[in-house]
């Protein structure tokens, strides 16, 4: 597929609050692909791939009892009627949906959330820290059908993790491992400085928090602006509970509405 | 028996409610679901009413994340009642003059005071321009709040709460609930108390007071330490509170809530004396779920032969309701 073709909307603006959808939808799954503790979903899902941003999430319902509030995960890739989820296990629900099966129904609200800023956007350094660069796959499919250039940056705990890599289609991407068995030795923000971005970069990040406050620290010394993707516990995650809150500097915000991307300068790790 | 014959329409106070369905307050937002749903859904409102989350005089910025999370058949959530203040709720109400449904506030606040002037704040507002509004059908007081910030819920006190209800009885001549808090050893002094200090009905019940920890840590998992529980894992608990009130305030119209996530869950509330049934944590698993409980509702009365919902009222008492 050329850059253009599977570039989301190249010319609709970022969409705002009410472009967030609270309606749900029975997604079948038409693809699965393991790599080490993350699975790669693809759901038939035309109604949320066609209004998916970068960025964006949805909220998943968990099949099964024993399940009750739903699991929100980054819109991964939406290319024409496909939507993309990347999903790491880490807990019994993301377990049962890292194993769902070809031909299952899953049952997905969105798209929500406000997605990442393309405006103006020049060239871009996208930073993912493990199952934090979920989102920056469709984030570099937008950027490519705007011609804008992207280097990413991914770090991951070790070798096994670091497997999820081949899930993705970034031509300029460079990896670091905490373990050093793949890639650069180190954390991912070791890398950057190596990468010599220029000064008209925008950086993209999500990650764990300690790797965000590095981001954050290494862009304000470098002088660049960009934005941080975060993670909240959610209920609702359509803003009604206040339950996903995250200190900023414009106060309390709530990740699944004001968020999951911030800007950068504003999110206070605690 | 035909589901569609089932007769839901109820009447709490003097309201008349076409089913016995409404939110529970904090757990639906009908302002920003309007904002993110195709068509109107506001005139599609599902529920019999609209309980907002609660509102205190002034703004409040809530608790410290994180906030909320799933816990075994439920989830825990320390909010810290966080809201805009009575005047930007007001603002927002506007936003959905187009509700065909009553809408209940919930009324939050530290001093006892506080709860009659939100009340009068808003009794103010619709003396000055009711148009611009919903039809706002009354209150409900939420005395789960702490007197003073640490202490102990005003909800607690028979005192306390005969007080709060009282002052905002005088405040506004429609119907008045108070909504409980099951975190007292008998529940039965409160609401007594509330009634006789003018509330009309009683909504019931708040969420439990408990602590969740971080597994890794083993430091509480909430900003806040501890929050409130909240799902199927309380309903049992809230049946028993709710018919201990329906037996021992025979004919006070009582909204009962609890983990209500199916019609036969809504049905045993009313089973235990309650007029109306509350949905909290259940809307948090989609939007359909209204939908789906009021359908199960009807699908249940009808498979048990009653012909109106009320017929179910009160049937698990020793002596009826
Ligand atoms: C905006 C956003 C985007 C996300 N995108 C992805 C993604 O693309 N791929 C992916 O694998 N994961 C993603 N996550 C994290 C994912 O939601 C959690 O891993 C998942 O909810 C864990 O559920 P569980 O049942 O496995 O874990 P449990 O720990 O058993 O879950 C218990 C409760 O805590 C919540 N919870 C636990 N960990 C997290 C977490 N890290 N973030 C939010 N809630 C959590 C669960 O939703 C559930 O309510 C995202 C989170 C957010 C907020
Ligand atoms: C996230 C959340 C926020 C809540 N906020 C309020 C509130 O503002 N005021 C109130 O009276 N009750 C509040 N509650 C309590 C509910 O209204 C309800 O009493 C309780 O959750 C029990 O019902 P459920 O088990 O169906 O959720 C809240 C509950 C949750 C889960
Ligand atoms: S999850 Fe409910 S407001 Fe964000």
């Amino acid at each position: 597929m050329t850059a253009a073709a599977r570039s989301p909307h190249p010319r609709r603006a970022r969409p705002e609050r009410g472009e967030q959808w609270a309606e749900t939808s029975r997604c079948r799954v038409v693809a699965a692909r393991r790599f080490g503790a993350f699975t790669a979903l693809e759901l038939l899902a035309p109604e949320i791939a066609a209004v998916a941003w970068p960025g964006q999430f949805v909220m998943v319902k968990v099949p099964g009892s024993g399940f009750l509030l739903r699991r929100p995960f980054s819109v991964f890739t939406a290319r024409g009627d496909r939507l993309g989820l990347l999903i790491e296990a880490r807990g019994p629900g993301s377990e049962r949906l890292a194993d769902a099966q070809v031909g299952e129904a899953l049952d997905l609200a969105g798209p929500l959330g406000a997605g990442f800023p393309l405006e103006g956007v020049r060239t871009a350094l996208l930073v993912g820290g493990g199952i934090g660069c979920a989102p920056l796959q469709m984030l570099t499919d937008a950027l490519a059908g705007r011609g804008v250039p992207v280097m990413a940056a991914f770090g991951f705990r070790d070798g096994r993790q670091a497997r999820v890599a081949a899930a993705f289609d970034i031509e300029r991407l460079w990896v670091a491992t905490e373990d050093g068995s793949v890639g650069r030795p180190g954390m991912v923000s070791d890398l950057l400085a190596a990468l010599d971005a220029p000064p008209s970069a925008t950086v993209f990040c999500c990650g764990p928090a300690a790797m965000i406050a590095a981001v954050q620290r290494w862009a304000a010394g470098a002088g660049l602006r960009g934005y941080a993707s975060l993670e909240a516990h959610m209920a609702c995650g359509v803003g009604a509970c206040h339950g996903c809150v995250v200190a900023t500097k414009r106060g309390a915000l709530r990740v699944c509405s004001e968020g999951p991307v911030f800007a950068l300068d504003e999110v206070v790790i605690p | 028996m035909n589901p569609a014959a089932v007769d839901l329409r109820v009447r709490l106070g003097r309201l008349e409610l076409e089913h016995p369905l409404v939110d529970a307050s904090g757990t639906f937002d009908l302002v920003e679901t309007a904002r993110r749903s195709r068509g109107d859904y506001v005139a599609a409102f599902p529920y019999a009413a609209y309980v907002p989350k609660t509102v205190t005089l002034d703004a409040r910025e809530g608790g410290p994340p994180p906030r909320v999370t799933e816990t075994p058949c439920g989830m825990i959530n320390a909010i810290g009642l966080e809201n805009p203040g009575v005047a930007a709720f007001l603002e927002g109400l506007s936003t959905i003059v187009g509700l065909r449904r009553p809408v209940i506030v919930s009324v939050g606040g530290n001093a006892t005071q506080e709860y009659a002037d939100v009340v009068r704040r808003v009794e103010t507002a619709l003396g000055e321009g009711a148009r611009r509004f919903p039809d706002v059908a009354g209150y409900e007081l939420n005395v789960s709040c702490p007197n003073v910030p640490g202490g102990l819920a005003i909800g607690v006190d028979p005192q306390l709460t005969a007080e709060v209800t009282r002052a905002a009885r005088a405040a506004t001549g429609r119907l008045l609930l108070v909504k409980l808090t099951p975190n007292v050893t008998d529940v039965r002094p409160v609401a007594r108390a509330a009634v006789e200090a003018g509330a009309d009905g009683l909504s019931l019940v708040n969420t439990f007071r408990a602590m969740v920890l971080d597994r890794s840590s083993l430091r509480p998992f909430l900003g806040n330490s501890t929050g409130g529980l909240s799902g199927p894992a309380i309903k049992p608990i809230a049946l028993r509170m709710v018919a201990e009130v329906a037996e021992a305030l025979p004919g006070v119209p009582l909204v009962g809530m609890g983990g209500i996530m199916t019609g036969v869950d809504a049905l045993e509330f009313i089973a235990c004396g309650a007029t109306a049934v509350a949905v909290g944590m259940a809307n948090f698993t989609g939007l359909e779920a209204p939908r789906r409980i009021l359908d199960g509702l009807r699908a249940e009365c009808a498979a048990r032969g009653f012909a109106r919902v009320t017929d179910a009222r009160g049937v698990a008492l020793a002596r009826g309701a």
